[in-house]
């Protein structure tokens, strides 16, 4: 596996002194936590396939060599590309199938498959503009056609454009039900606060996946998420291990898991899973995790070389094309790096993110430089969907604290706390020292 | 929304090959979505996807007709741990036009329930419920429960006997059946877009390998007593699909003693996800960007698709690869076929609406099954295909010919090498076969 080669002379030449990150922990504080559920690295977090991608992209191969204008198999080619990114963590598929993409409407310029295929691709790549003027061109393509209303709907998320966004789910919804229109409609409910609707609609999605190992295991997963970050802890633990019953091994369970287990204080168990994981896709969202639960069971040590290993593979994904800088900004608030660098780096992901998850890293990175009166601003930016996550929480109580609103702050730490303890490996135990 | 890879074989000549549409069975998750959720945008949703359809009069029983409507391409009975079932969420729709108009006149739907807990091994079997709807007015049926899947001898032994005890009575007359079957379908596609399991190589020159032979689907079998839905014209259409609910992302947010609620719609608004009535249709004949428009309509309206019978895709991809000669255009033999029945000769018209159906003539007495003939009309053999169709009857090989122009004197042999599925059928009710066990399964193709 590439990555995995990549990866590890990266890592190789950290350790000869060429610290990637310079800084790290310069300004730790002491505390190290875990990203929010959002923060994860999209265009990884996918699912995987079931095992025949890999062949499937040695035929399709075979196929243009013999036939080098079949725009239907450089269409699927493309489209299996951004299946082996999923597969493997390598982002040079994501390079891969722009590649063949591009040759496809080069072909037929009004192909369909390839519009919205390079329309997936720009949301896995973070690319929401991008995204959405494909998304918009395949649906003038195709007005009838479903999909496209999902590549539409996600990238207005992602520009922050709810109202547009929901009403892009709502008709990818009406004209084809099912796991992807769950999915997305149960998200949105969620961003709006509705956890019971949030919940009702992941049920069908997990109803919906029945016949498909990965896509079940995704749902369980998301379901069991959505109950984690609501506090139920036991729902949440039968979620994520119904997902490794429909699919063993899957990376995104175990991750779940190593949560779970950490949350119950078993930490060494936590960590069994969150390095099987790590070894498996080695994910930025997961590496921080094991880095992190290195870190509160004293291991900085080998905390930091999880840390210093994500910079690496920020870097093997911005190479292909992904923008990290939300991802990236977050971690570097998250765990103190270089400080005043990380708040440009906020402002900017937010120009390019402007989503209630870009308003509050915003928020956050302006509150832990001091800026707090502007950071209130951002935070209440970040709650304008009525949205109840225990993160966003936690950050405006470290804001109205900056602010000496100390009664405020304390309402918002309980609120975060209330919520779902264990929302973060390490914020949390701040949350509960600063809430009493 | 059988996807299938169709592949032509002029028997004798040099072998080539195309592949048409997708392929069916598991293709890739190609999906993709936000920068978090990462919701799969192209989830192949096989518990809703239709892959074959079957009306024939029953040949061990000939005042009854069965339609044998199946689902979820491609289940590998090794596949475990994670078993097969019907989606508890979706619709199963079989529905009956009896007065050619392309509308249901009788509509048998089938809801499935998720047995308690998830599927551990073993735990497959679901209950389930027959409604049948005349006129507006429903009634509930049958209720069943359908046999597990086949897991192995120790987990299901004796599996022949637990799946006749999944045969249960219809109220009112016939017999219904819902399970895991074995493929009937049979056909070559390890082609070149094979995206299922690759053949190693291309071109097959004839002795075709059944791509679908070890390979499962799940299955509503009808029985039906010929008296009770015959017409004057005696022939019926048929056709089925799938319905998922609608839930979109605004509820109804209302103050209830102080407290903000959500009130949930009690209405449930379901939609069309996917149909089939003639097979092949949604991968040889509707393009791409029209596969989602078909798949919500129902025949009635089928009109709009006309000139995708008339010019079908599969013509100019026969001209294309072998240079034929075949007719690319004003093709009214395919559109009569397909969309309205035959006038001549007199088999099965319905009247001048075009709609997707599958039409049996109910007065064609059933072929003796040792005397069958896989080519049905086209072989001389008038109970099969395009009369309804048999589990027999060679669908691709018919396909090819028709559209190469058999019904309008042009007989080219064209076909896949594959003539017969491998592992027979029933005699009797539900007449798919069962499915083969996970323990000792064989498939047609190792998966590389």
């Amino acid at each position: 596996m590439r990555i995995r080669l990549a990866l590890a002379l990266a890592v190789a030449a950290v350790a000869a002194g060429a610290l990637l990150l310079g800084g790290l922990f310069r300004d730790s504080r002491g505390a190290v936590p875990a990203p929010p559920p959002e923060a994860a690295a999209g265009a990884l977090e996918n699912e995987l396939g079931t095992g025949d991608t890999a062949s499937l992209v040695r035929s399709l191969q075979a196929t243009l060599r013999r036939d080098p204008r079949n725009v239907h198999s450089y269409d699927l080619l493309g489209l299996a590309y951004q299946q082996r990114a999923r597969e493997t963590g390598d982002p040079a598929y994501y390079t891969k199938s722009e590649g063949v993409l591009r040759r496809a409407l080069s072909l037929a310029s009004n192909d369909l498959l390839a519009t919205s295929g390079l329309g997936s691709l720009a949301l896995s790549r973070h690319r929401f503009r991008e995204a959405l003027a494909l998304g918009r061109r395949a649906r003038a393509l195709s007005p009838t056609t479903a999909r496209s209303y999902g590549v539409i709907g996600d990238a207005l998320g992602e520009l922050g454009r709810y109202r547009k966004a929901f009403a892009a789910f709502d008709r990818l919804a009406r004209l084809r039900p099912g796991l992807a229109a769950y999915a997305r409609v149960s998200y949105a409910r969620e961003l709006r606060g509705d956890f019971p609707g949030a919940v009702a609609a992941m049920r069908l999605a997990v109803d919906a996946a029945v016949d498909e190992p990965e896509p079940l295991a995704w749902t369980d997963v998301q379901l069991g998420k959505l109950y984690w970050s609501h506090g139920h802890l036991g729902p949440a633990t039968r979620q994520f291990r119904a997902a490794l019953e429909a699919y063993p091994g899957y990376v995104y369970g175990l991750d779940a898991l190593a949560q779970v287990e950490a949350a119950h204080g078993r930490y060494a168990r936590a960590i069994r899973l969150e390095r099987r994981a790590v070894e498996t896709i080695p994910l930025p969202q997961f590496v921080t995790t094991l880095g992190d639960l290195e870190h509160v069971t004293g291991h900085d040590r080998l905390a930091r070389r999880q840390y210093a290993l994500i910079g690496v593979i920020q870097r093997l994904l911005a190479a292909n094309g992904v923008r990290t800088d939300l991802e990236t900004a977050l971690f570097d608030v998250d765990h103190g790096v270089r400080l005043s660098h990380t708040l440009a780096l906020a402002r900017l992901a937010r120009r390019d993110r402007p989503s209630i998850d870009g308003d509050d890293v915003l928020a956050w990175a302006l509150a832990r430089t001091g800026h707090c009166g502007e950071a209130l601003r951002f935070s209440e930016r970040a709650f304008r969907l009525g949205t109840r996550d225990a993160p966003k929480d936690f950050h405006r109580g470290m804001i109205e604290r900056c602010l000496k609103h100390d009664a405020q702050a304390r309402l918002w730490f309980r609120r975060a706390l209330d919520l779902n303890p264990h929302f973060s490996l390490l914020w949390a135990p701040v949350a509960r020292r600063y809430a009493s | 929304m059988k996807k299938v890879i169709l592949l032509l074989v002029v028997a004798g000549a040099a072998a080539a090959a195309v592949a048409v549409a997708l392929a069916r069975g598991p293709a890739p998750q190609a999906g993709n979505a936000s920068s978090h959720r990462e919701a799969p945008l192209i989830a192949e949703d096989p518990s809703a996807d239709n892959t074959d359809l079957y009306a024939f009069r029953s040949p061990d029983k000939p005042d009854t007709f069965t339609i044998v409507s199946n689902w979820i391409p491609g289940e590998d009975p090794a596949a475990g741990p994670n078993y097969y079932t019907f989606s508890p969420s979706a619709r199963y729709n079989v529905y009956l036009d009896r007065n050619g108009d392309g509308k249901p006149d009788v509509t048998f739907r089938v809801r499935f329930k998720r047995n308690a807990g998830q599927f551990f091994l073993g735990d497959t079997a679901q209950p389930y419920t027959v409604t049948k709807i005349v006129g507006g007015k429903s009634s509930v049926v049958a209720t069943g429960t359908t046999p597990p899947d086949n897991i192995g001898p120790r987990s299901t032994p004796n599996y022949h006997d637990l799946a006749t005890k999944g045969i249960f009575p219809l109220g009112g007359g016939g017999s219904v059946f819902a399970g895991q079957r074995d493929d009937p379908f049979f056909g070559d596609i390890g082609a070149i877009f094979d995206l299922v399991a690759i053949r190693k190589g291309v071109g097959n020159a004839g002795g075709g390998k059944d791509f679908f032979a070890g390979y499962a689907v799940h299955t509503i079998a009808l029985q039906l007593p010929i008296a009770d839905y015959d017409t004057t014209s005696h022939v019926i259409g048929v056709w089925s699909s799938t319905d998922r609910q609608v839930v979109t992302v605004a509820q109804t947010k209302v103050k209830v003693k102080g407290k903000t609620r959500v009130r949930v719609a009690k209405k449930v608004v379901w939609q069309q996800v996917s149909r089939l009535g003639n097979p092949l249709i949604n991968e040889a004949v509707i393009p791409t960007d029209k596969k989602d428009l078909w798949n919500r309509l129902s025949p009635a309206t089928d009109k709009q698709f006309e000139q995708y019978y008339t010019s079908p895709i599969l013509a100019a991809v026969i001209n294309k690869l072998y240079n034929l000669g075949v007719k690319e255009s004003d093709r009214s033999d395919l559109e009569a076929v397909l969309l309205t029945g035959l006038k001549q000769p007199n088999l099965n018209y319905t009247g001048p609406t075009l709609a997707d159906e599958l039409r049996l003539n109910l007065s064609i007495p059933p072929t003796a099954p040792h005397k069958v003939n896989r080519m049905g009309v086209l072989g001389g053999d008038l109970a099969g295909y395009p009369n309804g169709r048999r589990l027999e009857d060679d669908v691709i090989d018919i396909t090819e010919q028709a559209v190469a122009g058999a019904l309008i004197g042009t007989n080219i042999p064209l076909g896949d090498g594959v003539n017969a599925d491998d592992k027979g059928y029933l005699s009797s009710f539900p007449y798919a076969n069962d499915p083969n066990a996970g323990f000792d399964n064989t498939k047609g193709e190792p998966k590389p």
